[in-house]
């Protein structure tokens, strides 16, 4: 564990405000707050317990002594990791990562075949004059739920008239969720390899399509000089100034679910009610748990790879329950992993998940 | 020249990492050294005597003190050299703890470094010239910014002492925060009783000039001797101030920039300030469920506020005991990280909101979420480990203090300190802990960090006995460091002028030179730095002794 890391940790003064406000401590054996009581006494730690983090942020956030406990649970995680003891879909999903850029094992020529659902053509990044790139993101550029999003910001983006480019096969993951797992040193090889990319073209501003990305690409590749939004900031920026318009009409009741990359460790709250209260005829619900309050989905920290071993109820669950009190017919978010998990649930219970650009889709 | 060396041990502190018996033994062989000693503490009774002693034996002209850093014992040395007749200015101190044995724990490399630091004096003092202190007029009067309690209690003593005193407060009214308080712990006194016992008094008097809704905008001048501009609602004054008690408070903590708390946004969440103000036309049910949360800005790195504001842990069980009193079957639940009744009474205070039903929970609420039904604290109870999620009819925040919102603008027109959490900064913790750097500006109350209605009363009341001191005969003496200008030198360019804070450099239009006015120069050396013609020197400071000393340091030994 770094020395800064462990100072922090000896700092501790085990308030439980972590733990009371983690999605996870109270229903799995998972205790943020003993996590941190162990780790300063360097007690054994039972090795399935670090999996359980979600990355939400919420402790690191608000922690008073700021121990940054999510940060010291990526710590826990990287000695396990080291010594290979770790679950075999996080094994898989880091072998895929390094081979194929991408934690799913999808082939890295077929990164850009999203491309071919639109009727325009996208240039390289390189072409383009505001070097503006479109960050797509794995599950965004494989999987086929999430394979929509790309193409509805593009088609939105150029509505809007804002030129971008892409960088199609070279685009390699991010890293996100690969630093989370505690695998820092294929996060730097990643890291490494974009930035080279991103170099090479002289890319000046990245609209990312996941909160997730958006976080590393900002965030954790250090002072590389390149501008980074989430494409809902862009599309926000459009709406209010008439770039954007809505014709069509959208008459259902939505309820926006906060993505915990986006909101609370962002900051990025109004934009996307912005472009939601603009949509005609949508009536938007807000849940009580909103905003740096919002339940976090359950979808991040590696979370995406494997599942844990208890059984109890998912926050996804809780989520879909609470927004059918709320009389919601669509619970919009703007994540694809907070799409992919609250899905499940929601079709049990007939509402509808749509990321935020399928609803703009419809009335475009 | 017969120079004296002393060169303290400090216990441990210097002895362990600086050979000091090799030092003072090394210094000996040179020729302007009469005596050269070491011992365990200079600052002693014992040690003290033995420099005394020695000056008497030896004739000493100069005295070197290798210790602790000058801003300690400063004045403690000088009087040593004062009883025995020589001028207290012909001492040097030599800082070889906190610049030398403090650093390293190379006994070698210190010892060579503090064999430097000393022979870097030993050249410098060399230099030395005999120096008056100056004698100034002062004015036996004070300013005192703030009417709160502290600042009430220190215009009310000073004008006791015959000063005359103007008291500047900001608002229309004087009492502070401690005016909105209902029931002021321990004694249940009224707040506003309090208030008007101490504003009717000092209302009485015919040496207190009260500005209210005023603010002060212009301020200069030296110790002794300022000039401070008022602007009031009957128009700008101005008035002439011996020294300044600053007294300006707190301002309460604003919960609103930590969203999981939920404030603002649903009146029954509320501050233990709201609850004050709120007093009977509070309403709740029968059975209330209170919730009452500990530690809101205080203790939290995350918004900068990482002390503890000391008050609140008592203003929680304040609002605990309340609302048990008024709602005997009330379900009253206080949340608290540690709790720390600190005051005389306080553990017993606590014990006996216990015994009336309070329950006290281990831990610091993460989420406040209102829902229609209730209230929903989702925290864990850290002493069960147990997470939890209660709903409440009440929630009270029990708020801790933050620096007063106008502390950087009076920082800056007085030119005094603050601290990193923004209060006012002392002197020394705990030898000057009512200074400012500024001498005659003092500082009280809760505005130089978070203190209780008795404390701040009494800190007010230290800072007016202290301004008292240095004003009550009419004169002072300061300082001998001041300005001097050769005009064979200065070639009139005034550059000095635009420098000088002091205000203290007069151009001569017929000789077309600048000079200094003595009284007014507060010896900060701003103009000699500025001056491109080394035309101002500082007495006492001349750059022949800096040149030497430096030449002391580099030197092949």
């Amino acid at each position: 564990m770094p020395e800064q890391t462990a100072t922090r940790v000896l700092t501790c003064i085990q308030c439980g405000k972590c733990t009371g406000g983690c999605p996870e401590s109270g229903k799995t054996p998972f205790n943020v707050r003993m996590l941190m009581r162990k780790t300063q006494f360097k007690s054994n730690i039972e090795e399935s317990l670090p999996w359980y983090c979600t990355s939400c942020g919420a402790c690191t956030i608000r922690c008073p002594r700021d121990v940054k406990p999510s940060e010291v649970v990526i710590e826990l995680r990287s000695k396990l990791v080291e010594d290979g003891e770790i679950p075999v879909t996080i094994q898989k999903a880091l072998e895929n990562t390094f081979v194929q850029k991408n934690p799913w094992g999808r082939s890295r020529n077929k990164r850009a075949d999203w491309l071919r659902k639109l009727d325009f053509e996208v240039p390289h990044v390189s072409e383009t004059e505001s070097k503006r790139l479109l960050f797509v993101c794995c599950i965004q550029a494989y999987d086929p739920r999430c394979m929509v999003i790309p193409v509805n910001v593009a088609r939105l983006l150029k509505t809007g008239g804002i030129e971008f480019g892409v960088l199609g096969e070279e685009e390699a993951c991010c890293g996100n969720e690969i630093r989370r797992i505690g695998e820092s040193g294929l996060f730097e090889e990643l890291q490494e390899e974009n930035l080279g990319t991103f170099t090479e073209y002289g890319v000046q501003e990245i609209i990312a399509l996941s909160p997730h990305c958006m976080n590393a690409l900002k965030k954790e590749y250090g002072d590389t000089g390149i501008e980074v939004v989430h494409y809902t900031e862009v599309l926000a920026k459009m709406v209010e100034g008439g770039a954007l318009k809505f014709p069509g009409s959208f008459e259902k009741k939505v309820v926006y679910h906060d993505p915990c990359f986006l909101g609370k460790q962002s900051g990025i709250f109004d934009e996307p009610r912005s472009i939601l209260k603009a949509v005609p005829g949508l009536e938007l619900l807000e849940f009580s748990r909103a905003r740096e309050m919002s339940l976090c989905c359950e979808g991040g920290g590696g979370r995406m790879f494997f599942e844990v071993e208890s059984v109890y109820q998912r926050n996804a669950e809780v989520r879909v329950i609470d927004a059918g009190k709320r009389g919601a017919q669509v619970i919009a978010a703007a994540c694809p992993f907070c799409v992919m998990t609250l899905e499940d649930p929601a079709t049990e219970k007939g509402l509808i998940v749509k990321e935020l650009s399928e609803i703009l889709m419809e009335v475009i | 020249m017969k120079t004296g060396i002393f060169i303290c041990h400090c216990g441990h502190n210097i002895k362990h990492t600086v050979d000091v018996a090799g030092l003072s033994e090394y210094f000996r062989k040179y020729p302007q050294v009469t005596v050269s000693e070491d011992y365990p503490f200079l600052c002693s009774e014992p040690g003290q005597n033995m420099i005394t002693d020695s000056i008497e034996k030896h004739g000493l002209d100069r005295v070197i003190v290798a210790s602790c850093a000058p801003s300690l014992h400063g004045e403690l040395f000088k009087d040593l050299l004062r009883k025995k007749d020589v001028n207290p200015f012909l001492l040097r101190r030599v800082s070889i703890r906190e610049h030398c044995s403090w650093v390293g724990d190379d006994m070698e490399e210190n010892t060579e470094k503090a064999k430097r630091l000393i022979l870097s004096g030993l050249y410098g003092a060399a230099h030395f010239i005999p120096l008056e202190e100056k004698q100034v007029d002062v004015n036996k009067s004070a300013l005192v910014l703030g009417g709160g309690v502290s600042g009430l209690s220190a215009a009310l003593f000073l004008s006791k002492m015959d000063m005359q005193v103007y008291l500047v407060e900001e608002t229309p009214e004087l009492g502070g925060r401690v005016r909105e308080l209902k029931s002021v712990w321990p004694s249940r006194k009224n707040g506003a009783d309090i208030i008007a016992e101490m504003e009717n008094e000092l209302k009485a008097r015919d040496n207190v000039a009260i500005f209210t809704s005023s603010k002060l905008t212009n301020f200069e001048g030296f110790f002794g001797n300022y000039q401070a501009t008022i602007d009031t609602p009957n128009g700008e004054k101005k008035v002439m101030a011996g020294g300044v008690v600053v007294a300006i408070g707190f301002t309460p903590f604003d919960p609103d920039i930590k969203p999981e708390l939920g404030y603002g946004r649903d009146p029954r969440i509320v501050t233990t300030l709201d609850l004050e103000r709120m007093a009977d036309a509070l309403k709740l049910p029968d059975k209330p469920r209170v919730a009452v949360l500990h530690c809101i800005g205080s203790r939290d790195e995350q918004i900068g506020r990482p002390y503890c504001s000391r008050i609140c842990c008592i203003n929680a069980l304040r609002a605990a005991e309340r609302i048990k009193e008024r709602y005997p079957d009330s379900y009253v639940e206080s949340f608290y990280m540690d709790m720390r009744a600190h005051p005389r009474g306080g553990e017993e205070f606590f014990e006996d909101t216990q015994e009336k039903g309070v329950l006290f929970t281990r831990a610091n609420i993460a989420e406040i979420i209102p829902e229609p039904e209730g209230v929903v604290l989702h925290g864990e109870d850290t002493l069960l480990d147990e997470v939890f999620e209660r709903g409440f009819d009440l929630v009270v925040l029990s708020i801790g203090m933050s620096s007063p919102a106008t502390s950087r603008d009076i920082a800056s027109l007085l030119k005094i300190s603050l601290d990193k959490d923004k209060f006012f900064l002392e002197a020394h913790i705990k030898l000057r802990p009512f200074d400012t750097a500024v001498k005659g500006i003092f500082i009280a109350g809760s505005c130089s960090g978070p203190k209780d209605v008795e404390e701040s009363i009494s800190h007010g009341r230290a800072s007016a006995l202290k301004l008292y001191g240095f004003l009550n005969l009419g004169y002072a003496f300061v300082d001998p460091f001041i300005s001097i200008v050769d005009p064979k030198r200065c070639s009139g360019c005034r550059m000095c002028e635009q420098a000088c804070v002091a205000k203290a450099i007069k151009f001569d239009e017929d000789k077309h030179v600048v000079h200094v006015e003595e009284a007014a120069c507060m010896g900060c050396g701003l103009c000699n730095a500025t001056c491109p013609s080394s035309a101002i020197s500082l007495k006492g400071y001349v750059d022949t002794i800096i040149g030497d000393e430096i030449s002391a340091l580099l030197e092949a030994m």
